[in-house]
């Protein structure tokens, strides 16, 4: 997912909510050389860009929704966002795990079962994700 | 344990029949296919019987098809715990009370003299997009998992068991040369552990997937199953007062079923199903209850 201009635009009006703290950061252009996105956007953003702490990056969200899709094989143009909640959408206990462990395999990371039990939306998926990867790096 | 399909109607010239409370050693599972409600004035008078919470969660649930699945599902626990008339009150669904207990798991209460306390009536639910079931019990913990016997994984089946479950039932899985038996009985151990989990009620996190085996065993040579569950974690505590069922639903779902065993009987006791011949719709699911363990 390349981070043009023309890009960060379009995320910005998928998701609403984030709105404001993408303008703080400068557009970067980033291609996937066949490495996973999340750990080539922290390593290599430039010093001056400012760094989201809290709340996980909307590529993050959009990976994550992604996935939900995918699993609960939902219609296309079901609107799905950071604030869409698993259960909202259908999943069952066993979707929520084949979720989990999707979000695992594509992020190169490994949930605890408390964790997982607290993820509640997409957003609160989100979140984990980031912090686990940023404890791997 | 009993198994009925319900279709239940609300309106005033047709009460709510009363129902006579599941013994000590009985569950009672109640079921009821969402796709043979299709009246809309029919849904909307279920959808009074809520409260307004439950309301508002209906209502956040995306799409008509998850909205009906989560209103009937309410209205099935309000309308089959009205039954259950304790003391032979008659009892409006609208007026029962739910919480939570402390880890989220959905309790009944009885409004006392000092407050509320926890109804001696439990039960557990359990749907999929084509069968909603309510397991009730009197004075046991109960869990209940349902799943479509179609049910196919995303992933890869040994590599999920590897991921989620025990060794043991890692080993009794890849075992099983045929792919489609293979899934069949991955989906019937998910159930049952699934069921486990949701009758401890200490969530999904107090007895992760991994720490725990169930084993569905032949226990003498007459085809009698033994479901037994053993903890890696906690040898001694949680593992030797449960029993489980597992059985076929409507011949297109499987169920699993955990209760708390009665502590003061001999362990080796079962509990003899029989079906009972009180709803109309009865016999057409009577061939549809197969027992397939724990009987």
């Amino acid at each position: 997912m390349a981070a043009s201009t023309n890009s960060l635009i379009s995320m910005q009006s998928r998701s609403g909510m984030a709105a404001s703290r993408i303008c703080s950061l400068k557009p970067v252009s980033l291609s996937n050389q066949g490495r996973s996105f999340l750990s080539f956007g922290f390593r290599s953003m430039p010093a001056r860009s400012l760094r989201v702490s809290c709340a996980a990056k909307p590529e993050t969200v959009e990976k994550v929704c992604e996935i939900v899709k995918k699993q609960l094989a939902l219609a296309e143009g079901t609107p799905v966002n950071g604030e869409s909640k698993f259960s909202a959408l259908g999943a069952d206990s066993l979707d929520t795990v084949e979720i989990v462990m999707g979000l695992e395999e594509a992020f190169g990371i490994s949930v605890e079962e408390e964790s997982a039990q607290s993820i509640a939306t997409v957003q609160d998926a989100a979140d984990l994700i980031e912090k686990l990867v940023e404890k791997k790096d | 344990m009993r198994s009925f399909q319900r279709n239940f109607s609300v309106s005033p010239s047709c009460p709510l029949l009363p129902l006579q409370l599941p013994s000590p050693m009985e569950t009672h599972v109640w079921f009821v296919l969402p796709a043979e409600f299709k009246s809309v004035s029919l849904l909307n008078q279920y959808m009074e019987l809520l409260s307004p919470c439950e309301k508002e969660n209906v209502l956040t649930m995306r799409g008509d098809q998850l909205q009906k699945r989560a209103l009937l599902a309410r209205a099935l626990v309000r309308t089959t715990i009205a039954r259950y008339q304790i003391n032979n009150h008659v009892i409006d669904p609208r007026s029962l009370k739910f919480r939570k207990n402390v880890h989220g798991k959905p309790e009944l209460v009885w409004k006392s003299d000092d407050g509320q306390c926890p109804s001696p009536l439990h039960f557990n639910i359990s749907h999929t997009s084509s069968l909603i079931a309510c397991g009730v019990t009197v004075n046991s913990p109960i869990g209940i998992d349902v799943e479509e016997k179609q049910r196919k994984i995303k992933n890869n089946i040994l590599a999920f068991a590897r991921r989620y479950f025990s060794l043991y039932e890692v080993e009794h899985l890849s075992m099983i040369s045929d792919s489609e038996v293979q899934r069949q009985e991955f989906v019937k151990l998910w159930t049952l552990k699934e069921a486990y989990v949701k009758a401890l009620g200490r969530g999904f996190s107090a007895a992760p997937f991994k720490t725990f085996t169930i084993r569905v065993k032949d226990a003498t040579n007459s085809g009698a199953f033994e479901v037994a569950v053993e903890s890696s974690d906690h040898p001694e505590s949680l593992t030797n007062n449960w029993q489980f069922g597992l059985f076929e639903l409507a011949s297109s779902h499987y169920a699993s079923i955990c209760m708390e065993k009665d502590k003061t009987s001999d362990v080796a006791m079962r509990v003899p199903m029989r079906l009972t011949n009180t709803e109309k719709r009865l016999l057409q699911s009577c061939n549809r209850i197969l027992p397939v363990a724990g009987f």
